[in-house]
Formats: C-alpha cells, structure tokens, sequence
C-alpha cells in the first residue's frame, strides 16, 4: 500500500533514515564499520532488473549512496538556496541571481579511479534536459531555466540563468541535479545535443523541431541501463535480490575517510505495515517519514535503541474546492465549513504523530509561516470550531436549513462530497472524521475514493471533484508554497515571464478562484500575479507579498489547511551513534547524505 | 407412513405431501443440531440486514476521546479509528453485503440456470452458441476486471455490485445445469411427457426443472458466500468507494490504517467484521448440508 510518505518523498521533502544492522546479517562482512540497514523512501518496492539510472523511477540508484546530486537541499525555512555540499564542494550564486559557478570536489573519483570532473557535470545537465528539470528545460515558457552552461577549468562550472524569464528556484534548480560519469553515459544523448539546444532556445519551426528531438531522447535516457554501477557517492552498489539492496563503501568517495559504516543494506517494503514491522524487529536504526499508528508507535518505542526524531517537513494538507462547482463558489459557503471543522480532532483521529493541526489557512506551514509573517500571523481569522458563525456564514450564502439539514438556496439537498485516494489511509480517515463533523452540524457530507493517486490527480484537474485533499505549502521556496494555491490548478501560469489567466475548466484550472479578491485592509489583488511577482522579487520584497497572499488565502480560503506535516523519523542508537538531532535540516535528507558528510559512526 | 400410501384423493395427497416433506425437513433438522444453528445464523443476518440498521440513527456516535478503545460491555468489539462503536458498523454494513449477496445470488442463478436449462434441452445451434458465449465468459478473470471497472464505475449501490458480481458468476452454474438437462432429458418420464404431447415450457419448468432445483438452490447459497467474498476483498483493496460501515472497508482500515497485524489496538476492529463474515458462511454451510439431505433421497434413507 502506497501512502502519504510516498507523496511526501516523491515531492523531495522526506529524508530516508539509515539503519544500523546486527552483524550476523552478512556472513561476517560487518567487521569494521559495519553494515547499515535502511530503507529508501524514495523507492517503495525495490526492482532487481531495475537500470542503474538515476532518472528511472524504478532505477536502482539510491540518493545520498550511490546517486550524487551536485548539493542537498537544506529546506531552509524561508531561504530555499541553502544547501549541503554534493559533487560541488562549494558555489558563488551571483547577486541578481542570473548564474551560479560550482566548484567541484576536488579530490573525487567515480569508484573505478576516474576523476570527476566538469565535463561530468555538463553531460549530467545535458541528460537533465531530456528529462526536463526545473532548471534544465526546453519549455519556452519555464521560469527559472538556465541559458548557458560553460566550463571554467577542470572542477569549475558556471551555469547562467535565461534572464527573460528568471526565478529565484533557479539555483535550487541546478543544486537539485544528478551527477553521473560522462565516460559511462557519453553515448546516451547524441553527440551534437548541445547545438540541438541552442536551436531550440530560439523561434519558429526549427526551434520547434529541436525541442522535440531533445524530449525525444527522454526515453533512451530512462531505459540506459550502465552495465555496472560507477559511483561518485560514499557507495557503490553490490548486489541486489527481491528483498534487499546491498550498497558496499566506495573507497574513491572524496570523504571516504569520514564515512562510517562500510556497508548499507536497503531493505523492500511495499506498504508501511513492512517498516513497522522492521521497525518493532529492530532492524532498522532510522525509518523515513512513515505514517504510524499510535498504538504502533508504542510497540517501536519498546524496541531497544529505538528513539524518534522529529523536525520540520515543509508540507500541509488541506482540503480544496472547485470552485466551479455550486455552492463552493461562495466564499461565506467555504468559511462556514472552515468553522466547523475540528482540525484538532481530525489531527487527532488521521495523523496523530506525524501532524500537528493548522493554525489557521494561510497557505504556509505554521513553522515558516511565524518566520514570513511574524506578529501578523495571530491577526488573521483562525477559524476555530465555531457552529454560530458557520450558521451565519451559510446563512450570508442563503443556505437554508430544514428538518435540521442544510440545503441550497433554491431548496434542493447540499450532499458535499470529499474525494481522496485509497491508499492514503490517513487522508481517508481524516475525510471521514470531516464528514463525520459536517454530518453531526447538519451538512450531509460522504467520502468518495479513487483507486490510486495518479487517477485521483488526473480527476481532480479534470475538475471531476467537488472537494477534494490537496497538498500545500510545499516550501520552502515562497514561489513554489503560493503555486500550489494560486498556480496552474488555479488558472495562472507563467508563459515567457508574463502571468496569464486561464478561464476555470481550462488549461488544467480545476480549482476557479475569481482572478481578483478584494482582501481586508489590502484592497483588489491578484493573487496569482503576487504569487508570480514571488519568482523574481528580491527577499526584501518577498515578505510584503507573502503577507498579502496570506491575508487572501485566509479571507478567501480557496483551501482548508488541516494540518501541518512533521517530519517524524526512526532512528536506532544500538549499533550507530551521530544521528541528526530534533529540528535538524538533515533530517529533511536521506541517511545517506548523514553518511556521506561523516555524521554516523560505528558504536 | 400409512398416510403416503393411501393416497384418497389428489388434493389431500398433495397436502399430504407437503406435511411429509416438512417432516422430513424438521427430521433432517433434528439429526445435526449444527444445521439448527446455521439456519438461526441466516435467519440473524437476515434479520440484521433488514432490520439491523433501523435500530441505529443516520450517522452513527463518534467518541473521539475512545479511539480504537478496547472491547467493554457498550462496545463488545472496541471503537473504530474516530471512535464509533465497531458493532454498530458490522451490523449497519450488513445490509450493502447481504444485499449485494442476494442479488449476485439471483443473477447468477436465474441467468446460469436460464441458460443451461434452455441450450441443454434444446441442444444443436442454440446449444453451441451458448456455450461457447459461456466458455467465452468463463475465461475472463472475475477480480482483475472488477478492478479494472473500478476506476470507472463507483458501484456505490448494492445492486450494481451485485449485477457485475452476477453477471461475472452465472458460468459455471450454466454449464452445469446444461449437462444436468443433457442426462435427465434422455429419462424415461420426459420421454413420457413427450409422448403425452406436453408443451416446451411445460416439460422444462414442470419436468425438469423441480429435479434440478435442489441443487440450483445450493448454487445460490454459494453464490452469495462468493459474492461476499469478492465485494469484501475489492473494498479490503481499497479500490472501491469507501464507506466507513463496509466489512471490507473495515478490514482496509484496521490493517493499513490501525496496524492490527502489528499490534493489538486495532485487532477488534479487524476481527469484528471478518467474525460476521466467517458466521455467515458458517450459517451457509451448515443450510447446505441439510438441503443436501433434504433434497437426496439417498441420504435421506439412511
């Protein structure tokens, strides 16, 4: 069973833990720094026939061990250009953000003793634009893409951004990359790729013609398939079964020496109750995010060495609405529902561990949300329980209530539907407790369930649903946290630097917010221009527009925050020592970068 | 039994008749106590499914400070994941079972039998063309279609569960009632009602059919033990709408959502419904037997 963990990973935000394994597991393997057990959170269900190809989903490349990006994300709370050192060893970001030089590590090698080098880098960048990337896309309306990719000397790259249409995700863009050995992957983009691009940058039919030629090859990078792994990471991949990958240390990594254990063990689960398991068994020093049960979570703490960390995870979920769709389009209709919604008791019954419940609907988790709106944030209407007001509110939306049930204004019964994927099981007994809340004040309210996440998505943009679970606050980046509230779902999107409005039901606009809100003490915004402005605005400006959109999300309420995801990991003390403490930015990345800057160490 | 073989007049014979089939019945009853208890069961939940959800409001109490609580005299199976009493659920979601039971039971029966009866006693083209349609449907996966219709088709009525699980399960039934048909329409008293010149419609339901209908009526038992089976276990994916009183539903939440193959909280939350079910065809099992008995002379000599 799939779950929310595997949302949270696939967006890049949950950190994989690292397991320390008794030493009996390989036949005696473990003298020295031992053997690690773990899983990758990023690969639920391990392929043996998977490629060694960071790219594949199904690829058995694993990030922070043998998969090397060229830094790692810090999930800073308000600034997303913080990053730990990867293939790059160190970066000079240009003031007005237009390019970014790396220097790379300058004692690494691939693990069969050649040197990384520059050229490594831009053929990583060359494949990333087959697979089109935030940084490296051929879309002429991306936001934030890189221009030029030039080489300085042999560990020195500069990498500028296309000023027409620039953002401040672009540096995050060109950290967030693979780095593989170009000696290896040369033949898998052709060899005039580069002038492909350069034509492709420009207008017209030709221009046209080798943007598709570049997404062509997005195919034949997915299924290059290297005959054996060549790492630039602490890990080389061994040898893998059904059951558990075996990662052995790479003796050329550049920190080699810091890295502790001289084998890492990924285990298979397909579906949380395997980690729970591995967790209680003690096999695991440190699990990734994983939703858990608090009786669950009880058994793992008696397991001996077992201990929680927790720390920030920059995600919410909230609960959206077509506004399309009767009577959602009347915002007293959308705030008398917030009213009456217990976000405590929802908290409480879907995910008591891994959330804590939303202050309030401001588009952002509570967390940056103090850091971006200081003493403002307790100024905005937090929508406790509240049934007179949600009375008033549906009252103001001309909602009638007979035979103690709330109905449309012209009469007819109001039956509000939540839709949510199965196999989210904390989603799906959240929009139950909601329903079961909306029921007890009157509102018949039911759940409604899509068999998997991929077909939830494509209904809920093609507008099928009437209410459904959205994630938001997907930070840290400002841009990124407001797109998901006003961004394409909602009609705005970037095209060449310009913001453009899509009618609701168009261009994947399935949410409807109108294009302008009149906010309290703000007057007429746009939101989906503020959220724009956020792209290219310097720091300075960023947190006035931030207030603005805040107040907007929070008068308007396009979306119900209901809680705010904590980032709560499994660590295992029994066998390894120097795990990330609470709060950690590490613990926002897999255990295998801990590994790699030297943090754990044999007990 | 003097009364049998006297015989005074057809009206009293055939009374007659029916005083001794019900005796025999009440005899086969007696020998097994087990086939007393499985026709108390199927009278329970058949009760449960009629009545039961009229004892409970429209949304059932929630008491959000005992979730997952233990079992306790007001809740003698615990409280589910937002704390409403897991009994009330098991019994309030009878009724989309059993309903969906009955009609795959109704469907599969009337259609296998319909058509088994008529290619088997037709036999030649019509013959060919059945089967083969019957071939043809029997070589279709049941669980992997239902999953795939899942994604389009939200089945949130009974009866429409029940029309696909019906539709997917008369096959088997089909075929056998035709081979059935194919022996018995070689036997001597449908040769008889033949030669006395009696209609189609007369030798098929007045002939052949009450020979057969023992066994159809045991199909359909098992029909409905198949149906809940199937509905149960695509609920207990997850790829049905969720309904939080659903048997299955219940199971998917207790073991994804309450750990209860991990730990203790939520094993009353997995029990309850998996108990209904294991009783319910219990209940079945135990009907079946005695029908064998009842219907079979042979056994019932002994």
């Amino acid at each position: 069973m799939k779950r929310v963990a595997a949302v949270v990973s696939l967006l890049s935000l949950a950190a994989v833990t690292v397991t320390a394994c008794s030493s009996t597991s390989t036949g005696g393997s473990s003298a020295g720094g031992g053997v690690f057990t773990t899983i990758d959170g990023f690969k639920p269900g391990l392929d043996v026939n998977g490629p060694i190809n960071p790219w594949n989903p199904k690829g058995n490349m694993f990030q922070g061990y043998n998969a090397m990006k060229l830094g790692w994300k810090k999930n800073h709370l308000t600034d997303p250009n913080q990053f730990y050192p990867g293939i790059a060893a160190s970066w000079e970001i240009a003031p007005d953000n237009s390019s970014i030089t790396l220097h790379l590590q300058p004692n690494n090698k691939w693990s069969d003793g050649t040197p990384v080098t520059a050229e490594d880098v831009k053929l990583s960048i060359a494949l990333a634009y087959t697979q089109g990337s935030t940084a490296f896309s051929v879309d002429p309306g991306a936001a934030g893409a890189a221009s030029d990719v030039e080489i300085i000397d042999d560990h020195t790259v500069k990498i500028s951004q296309d000023m027409s249409n620039p953002s401040v995700t672009f540096v995050r863009g060109v950290m967030d990359s693979f780095v593989v050995p170009a000696h290896i992957w040369k033949d898998a983009v052709p060899a005039n790729f580069w002038d492909t691009l350069k034509a492709a940058r420009g207008e017209g039919a030709e221009a046209e013609k080798a943007r598709a030629e570049i997404t062509a090859q997005a195919d034949k990078v997915l299924a290059f398939a290297p005959a054996k792994d060549v790492s630039a990471g602490p890990f080389t991949l061994e040898r893998m079964n059904p059951g558990e990958a075996l990662l052995v240390k790479n003796k050329n990594f550049y920190n080699a020496a810091n890295v502790g254990p001289d084998q890492v063990k990924l285990l298979n689960y397909t579906g949380n109750e395997q980690i729970w398991n591995y967790l209680i068994s003690g096999k695991l020093d440190n699990a990734p995010f994983t939703a858990v049960p608090a009786d669950v979570m009880k058994r793992i703490g008696q397991t001996p060495g077992n201990a929680v960390v927790k720390g920030f995870s920059p995600v919410s979920v909230a609960m959206a609405f077509n506004q399309s769709k009767k009577p959602y389009d009347n915002v007293h209709v959308r705030r008398g529902l917030a009213y009456l919604i217990n976000r405590d008791e929802i908290t409480k019954i879907a995910s008591p561990e891994g959330g804590t419940p939303a202050l309030t609907t401001t588009g952002i988790h509570q967390k940056p949300a103090e850091a971006w709106l200081g003493s403002e944030l307790s100024e905005l209407e937090p929508y406790k329980l509240d049934v007179a007001k949600a009375e008033k509110e549906f009252k103001e939306a001309g909602l009638k209530k007979t035979g103690g049930k709330w109905t449309l204004p012209d009469g007819k019964p109001w039956k509000f539907t939540i839709n949510v994927p199965a196999p989210f099981s904390d989603w799906v007994s959240a929009a139950k407790a909601v329903t079961s809340q909306l029921n007890e004040a009157g509102v018949s309210a039911e759940v409604l369930t899509s068999a998997d996440y991929p077909l939830y998505l494509s209904e809920l943009a093609a507008g099928k649903y009437d209410v459904g679970f959205w994630l938001v606050a997907l930070g840290p980046a400002p841009y990124n946290i407001y797109q998901r509230l006003y961004g394409a779902s909602n009609g705005w999107s970037i095209l060449g630097g310009k913001i453009k409005h899509s009618a609701p039901g168009k261009d994947g606009n399935w949410m409807g917010s109108p294009e302008t809100i009149d906010v309290k003490g703000v007057g007429k915004v746009n939101p989906g221009e503020l959220t724009g402005k956020l792209n290219t605005a310097p720091e300075s400006e960023q947190k006035a527009i931030i207030s603005q959109l805040a107040k907007a999300a929070n008068q308007d309420l396009p979306v119900i925050q209901l809680w705010d995801y904590v980032n709560t990991q499994f660590i295992n003390t029994n066998r390894f020592t120097g795990f990330p403490e609470n709060e950690s930015d590490l613990l926002r990345e897999t255990s295998g970068v801990w590994i790699q800057l030297g943090m754990i160490k044999k007990k | 039994m003097t009364a049998t073989t006297i015989m005074p007049e057809a009206r009293s014979a055939s009374a007659t008749l029916r005083r001794n089939f019900w005796r025999g019945v009440w005899r086969v009853m007696k020998r097994k106590p087990s086939r007393m208890a499985g026709v108390v069961i199927m009278a329970g939940f058949a009760f449960m499914g009629v009545f039961g959800p009229m004892f409970y409001p429209e949304h059932l109490p929630r008491d959000t400070s005992a979730l997952y609580a233990p079992p306790s005299w007001a809740h003698p199976f615990g409280t589910d994941f937002e704390g409403t009493d897991v009994l009330a659920l098991v019994i309030t979601g009878s009724r989309y079972v059993l309903l969906t039971g009955l009609v795959t039971a109704v469907i599969t029966v009337v259609l296998g039998a319909g058509i088994g009866l008529f290619a088997g006693f037709r036999r030649g083209r019509w013959d060919s063309v059945l089967m083969r349609i019957t071939d043809m449907k029997l070589t279709i996966p049941g669980l992997p279609l239902m999953l795939v219709l899942s994604t389009i088709w939200k089945f949130t009525s009974a009866i429409e569960m029940g029309l696909v699980l019906g539709l997917l399960g008369w096959g088997g039934v089909a075929r056998a009632v035709r081979s059935q048909t194919l022996s018995l329409r070689e036997r001597g008293f449908v040769e008889a009602a033949r030669g006395l010149g009696l209609s189609t419609p007369h030798i098929i339901g007045r002939e052949l059919l009450p020979s057969m209908a023992p066994y159809i009526a045991m199909n359909m038992l098992i029909a409905v033990t198949g149906a809940v089976y199937a509905q149960v276990g695509l609920f207990f994916l997850g790829v049905l709408p969720f309904e939080a009183n659903n048997w299955g539903v219940m199971l998917n939440l207790a073991v994804f959502g309450g750990g209860a193959l991990t730990t203790t909280a939520a094993l009353p939350y997995l029990l309850a419904p998996l108990l209904a079910i294991l009783l319910l065809t219990l209940g079945i099992v135990l009907v079946v037997d005695a029908m064998d008995e009842i219907f079979n002379p042979r056994l019932r000599e002994e």
